[in-house]
């Protein structure tokens, strides 16, 4: 199998907010920096992010701090969050979104011309910083305006499909050239993994195309250890109609901004759930409270509940609201006059890659950051966390990978583990018969909506387990390609996929299967009160290739669990 | 049984293919469906090599840019038609890597080129002071997803990579506005041929963040330009000279429109409405027929029409090329005219026939004297053919009666369709003649070069553009055009010189048919 090698010191993987800003911070040390991308630069997941950056600046509340920002990182997450990490993410975010401003990011004022911050969702101050609801594309904007004038060198289209250790450090990554085929090996120093989500496993999701879960799955094939993994967000407010817009995230901003909730007999029914803090209670409670109201019979018709800001000022909406106006215009729906309907949707992990106050993973030179990471958010995650972790710890895990290059010569590298990695590719590539990767997807993502969701219980893991086990031995080695050609095959790259999106699922799932309590996100309708669930689980693949899980205590610096 | 439509679809693949060939493919309808559920549909039951970019199925990462029935739009927001066949291409001026895919690393290299990020010369302050007001147009064009629609269907890019195209002058005027930004995007511009853009607003109505380019990019650059001292070229500064020297644009030759007739009054007795006409430069100086037929039509019609004596230019060249002096000017000067003639003849409304004069009284004129005085011109402004349709009423129209027995396409004015948001009406009044066979054509909302000061300071770029306008006419067919704006007349006459395909002003034609009723009467 023929290949090609480029070689560097730095290997970003991963061109979203955390990748873009680790090259960026990677860059600055004068090492040669590769950023691969499996999208055209500037397309990722982060311009999606709508709502905002949480900063403990005191812009609008000046009583406001990074203290504060702290406890309810730490009380939104149940307890379960990293610690050590939360430090470092509420202690570095003014600082990265001043970096963002510094770079030419534009957003909203305060009448004194500071940043302007709106509240969200379980946070004591208004800490939200925006630029209207298109903040992660105001983000995505400034990075990628950004890396235009460093010296890293882009690959994009992209798609990495396994990591290499040798000798028992990272030594780089293999992976195909989406544009024509081509078979590639990047070795490097240091990789800083940035790959985003797995939204995708579920069949509604609000994430794009590329959030299966890559990120995940070759850490874990690579023997990293990952963590918190069955935490899963779903965001309470998803679009609902039309069919091929379900699941699309409807922004906390809406609620932030005053938007209520209402079920089909027109109450405001959080009041009922969560009636100190209403509509932005945590979104795992707002998600469950919109499905028991569904559940109850008390949805709309199309199976969701609404969410109405016809009474806000026009002006508001049109100014904080826009893309929201033009998303809901595609269905047909004025929200100045009607209200939106919305169902809970697959958001966020908050589990991933297991790092420490480095960034650095189980694996010596593999850094991570952004939302493949686990530990920062804990149970749940808050609204506007998300941009502020992929900007702290994407510029963290850039400077110690950079350090790490600085330290370190180049590894070797194991021919015979790279031919067969491409020559497992091309006999995918070949298969004519088989299942198709759309057939799979679907039997995979409907296990995992219906199963594996925001209510859980004993017998629907167990049989998700068991499946997923299935389709890993059964549908997984036949998985087919129509087409036997390299050149931008997307039927290749989502039968690649798939294997990536199993193996994420299964981690989901019996992770969610050892936890026997409700915590945060993971909500048990059959949940063992004897579980106090002060721990968080740490999986791993073992060395008879099995997957391993093992609770571990939680890392605590300043505030135990009640 | 499901509805179902037929989807084409260009595929490609230059390792195997000798050229571009289009596939079809039945798709069943979905209500809401949109171009992106289309081809995720396709590729899904058909073909899972068919290549397509795609990511946030939301109008928010800018990866699924392909030509729609000839338009390049977002595959995410564009909607089905189930009653039409959908043609799918990919991006126009880039490389096909596969199917629907394209290289963008010419547009990529094209953009870094301009250093497209904020140079400062000092470290930001943190905190950074920076007011709301003074970001307000930085917001609006910070609001790009470089989904690159906007430089496929660029009728200047088109011909040539002179110009930078729409997406990268946004991106120099997004800098050139940033308080915080140090280097010379005037001179950036400049050598990106900001000159070059017509000002059709092709990228504009197929922004998906609708982002007002050619006003809020080309023009601002341009105006900053004149404003730096740079000079405009030869023949946009004559036009510019005349108009502050006589109130025309153009000079005189035969006897103007104005200057001929011997009165203000065109009366009717019980009329249905009353207007004044503002005739703009080339009807009064150069096309004086096309004038008269106007008041005829309108007449006829039994509309009173008001044409006063003192009138001055629209300005449009000033406003498109960036002298501004001269523009606001002209603005207050033709305000205050009209204003008067209001009162003095009891009317609330304005009509042109100039594509032009129209989308520079609505879109120019209106915002400039609103923010200046604090309330817009008085006024209401149509265009005749709205007029006719839309205020008097298609059914209220007398029709004409003199048979053109032709075969007649029409050319939209950019300025018309997309400056004023008139489509149909001019077909609609097309089609009430009798005998004219009406042809549609697919591209007749495209640039035929004229506008934005092309014609007059870039006359290759222009030509080209022409040139490739005179195509798409010719393939329709038609042994005559009819377009409603006297700069597209002129150049469409120009360009289809030595063709058998005539050129007419929609007044024209229209008075045509009402006299041969009457002498067929």
């Amino acid at each position: 199998m023929e290949y090609k090698t480029i070689v560097c010191d730095v290997l970003v993987v991963g061109a979203g907010g955390a990748g873009c800003r680790a090259a960026i911070e990677a860059a600055k040390h004068n090492v040669d920096v590769v950023m691969i991308s499996k999208e055209l630069v500037g397309k990722a997941h982060t311009s999606m992010a709508e709502g905002g950056y949480n900063v403990a600046i005191g812009n609008v509340d000046p009583d406001d701090n990074p203290d504060v920002h702290f406890r309810d990182t730490v009380v939104g997450g149940n307890y379960l969050n990293n610690q050590e990490l939360v430090e470092i993410l509420v202690h570095d975010a003014p600082e990265r979104i001043y970096d963002l401003e510094e770079m030419g990011a534009v957003f909203d004022r305060t009448p004194e011309g500071k940043i302007a911050q709106r509240p969200f969702g379980k946070q004591s101050y208004r800490r939200t910083a925006y630029a209207s609801d298109r903040t992660g594309s105001e983000i995505m904007v400034t990075l990628v305006e950004a890396i235009r004038r460093t010296s890293v060198r882009v690959f994009d289209e992209v798609f990495a499909t396994k990591l290499l250790v040798h000798d028992g450090r990272i030594a780089g990554v293999t992976a195909i050239d989406m544009r024509h085929g081509d078979y590639l090996v990047f070795r490097a120093k240091s990789v800083v993994m940035a790959t985003g989500g797995a939204g995708r496993i579920f069949k509604v999701t609000s994430n794009a195309q590329l959030d299966v879960g890559d990120g995940y799955a070759m850490a874990y094939e690579a023997g990293c250890e990952l963590i918190d993994m069955e935490m899963v967000q779903f965001h309470p407010t998803g679009m609902v109609k039309p069919e091929s817009a379900k699941g699309r995230l409807v922004t906390e901003a809406v609620r932030g901004e005053g938007g209520i909730l209402l079920n089909n007999r027109g109450e405001r029914f959080m009041s009922r759930y969560y009636p100190q803090v209403m509509e932005l209670a945590g979104r795992d409670q707002v998600a469950r409270s919109i499905m028991t109201e569904v559940l109850e019979g008390r949805g709309t018709p199309d199976g969701g509940v609404y969410l109405s800001i016809a009474h806000l000022p026009r002006s508001v909406i049109e100014f904080r609201l826009e893309s929201m106006i033009e998303q809901f215009e595609d269905a047909g729906v004025d929200i100045r006059e009607e209200p939106m309907q919305v169902s809970p949707t697959a958001h966020h992990f908050m589990g991933g890659i297991r790092i420490d106050t480095n960034a650095q993973s189980t694996i010596p030179g593999l850094f991570a950051a952004g939302e493949c990471t686990g530990g920062v958010h804990g149970g749940n995650r808050l609204g506007g966390n998300a941009l502020a972790d992929t900007q702290v710890f994407g510029a963290l895990a850039g400077k110690n990978a950079a350090l790490f290059a600085l330290e370190h010569d180049l590894p070797g590298f194991d021919r015979s583990e790279v031919q067969s990695e491409f020559e497992r590719l091309q006999a995918m590539l070949e298969r004519k018969e088989g299942i198709s990767p759309a057939d799979a997807r679907e039997e995979l993502t409907t296990l995992m909506w219906e199963k594996v969701q925001i209510f859980r219980n004993e017998e629907d893991l167990q049989y998700a387990v068991r499946e997923l086990r299935r389709i890993e031995r059964e549908v997984v080695p036949k998985i087919k390609v129509d087409v036997p050609i390299r050149r931008f095959n997307p039927g290749w790259h989502q039968a690649i996929e798939f294997g990536h999106m199993v193996i994420t699922a299964r981690m989901v799932t019996e992770a969610a299967l050892m936890r026997k309590g409700s915590r945060g996100a993971h909500y048990r309708t059959d949940a063992d009160p004897n579980d106090d669930g002060n721990y968080n689980i740490v999986i791993r693949k073992g060395e008879d290739g099995e997957m391993e899980l093992q609770k571990v205590p939680l890392v605590i610096t300043r505030m135990n669990p009640p | 049984m499901a509805r179902t439509f037929k989807a084409k679809v260009l595929r490609y693949n230059p390792d195997i293919d000798d050229a571009p060939h289009f596939q079809e493919f039945d798709v069943e309808y979905e209500p809401g469906m949109t171009v992106l559920d289309a081809l995720l549909y396709i590729q899904d039951k058909y073909d899972s090599s068919l290549a397509f970019r795609w990511e946030c199925r939301g109008g928010q990462c800018g990866s699924c840019a392909v030509r729609v029935n000839t338009i390049a739009r977002l595959a995410c927001r564009a909607k089905v038609d189930p009653d039409q066949d959908l043609v799918l291409e990919p991006l126009e001026k880039m490389p096909v890597i596969k199917d629907l895919v394209v290289d963008m690393s010419r547009t990529q290299a094209r953009l870094t080129r301009v250093r497209p990020y904020v140079a400062r010369d000092k470290p930001a302050p943190r905190p950074e002071i920076i007011h709301q007001q003074d970001i307000e147009i930085v917001r609006e064009l910070r609001k790009c997803i470089e989904c690159s629609a906007c430089l496929s269907n660029c009728p200047v890019v088109r011909e040539t990579w002179d110009y930078a195209g729409p997406m990268i002058i946004r991106q120099l005027a997004r800098l050139e506005m940033d308080p915080r930004d140090v280097e010379d995007r005037i001179s950036m511009a400049l050598d990106e041929a900001v000159y070059m853009c017509t000002t059709c607003k092709m990228c504009e109505d197929s922004c998906p963040k609708h982002i007002k380019i050619p006003s809020l990019a080309v023009e601002l650059l341009r105006a900053k330009a004149v404003e730096a001292g740079y000079p405009l070229v030869e023949g946009q500064q004559g036009f510019i000279d005349s108009i502050n020297r006589t109130g025309r644009s153009v000079p005189e030759k035969d006897t103007p429109l104005l200057k001929s007739l011997e009165s203000e009054e065109f009366l009717v007795e019980n009329p249905r409405g009353r207007v004044a006409f503002f005739t703009g430069c080339l009807i009064d100086y150069r096309m004086q027929d096309t004038g008269r037929s106007l008041i005829e039509v309108l007449n006829r019609n039994g509309i009173d029409v008001i044409v006063p004596k003192e009138q001055w230019c629209c300005a449009s060249p000033a406003f498109r090329t960036g002298d501004l002096e001269t523009a606001h000017d002209a603005a207050r000067r033709v305000t205050e005219i009209f204003e008067r003639v209001m009162e003095e003849y009891d009317l609330d409304t304005v009509v042109v026939a100039c594509a032009g004069c129209g989308k520079t009284l609505r879109e120019d004129h209106r915002p400039f004297i609103e923010s200046e005085r604090g309330e817009p011109p008085k006024f209401k402004v149509y265009d005749l053919a709205e007029y006719l349709i839309d205020v008097l009423g298609k059914d209220n129209i007398v029709p004409p009666k003199g048979e053109v027995n032709l075969r007649v396409t029409y050319h939209e004015p950019c300025h018309l369709g997309r400056g004023q948001g008139v489509v149909e009406q001019p077909i609609e009044l097309l089609q009430m003649i009798p005998g004219v066979e009406y042809i549609d054509d697919p591209y007749k909302n495209r640039c035929c070069g004229a506008g934005g000061g092309v014609r007059a300071g870039q006359r290759e770029i222009s030509m080209k553009i022409a040139a490739r306008k005179r195509g798409y006419i010719e393939a329709t067919g038609a042994d005559m055009v009819a377009t409603e704006c006297p700069f597209c007349t002129i150049q469409i006459r120009d360009i289809l010189k030595g063709t058998d395909i005539a050129t007419r002003y929609l007044p024209d034609l229209l008075a045509e048919s009402y006299r041969k009723g009457d002498a067929e009467d």
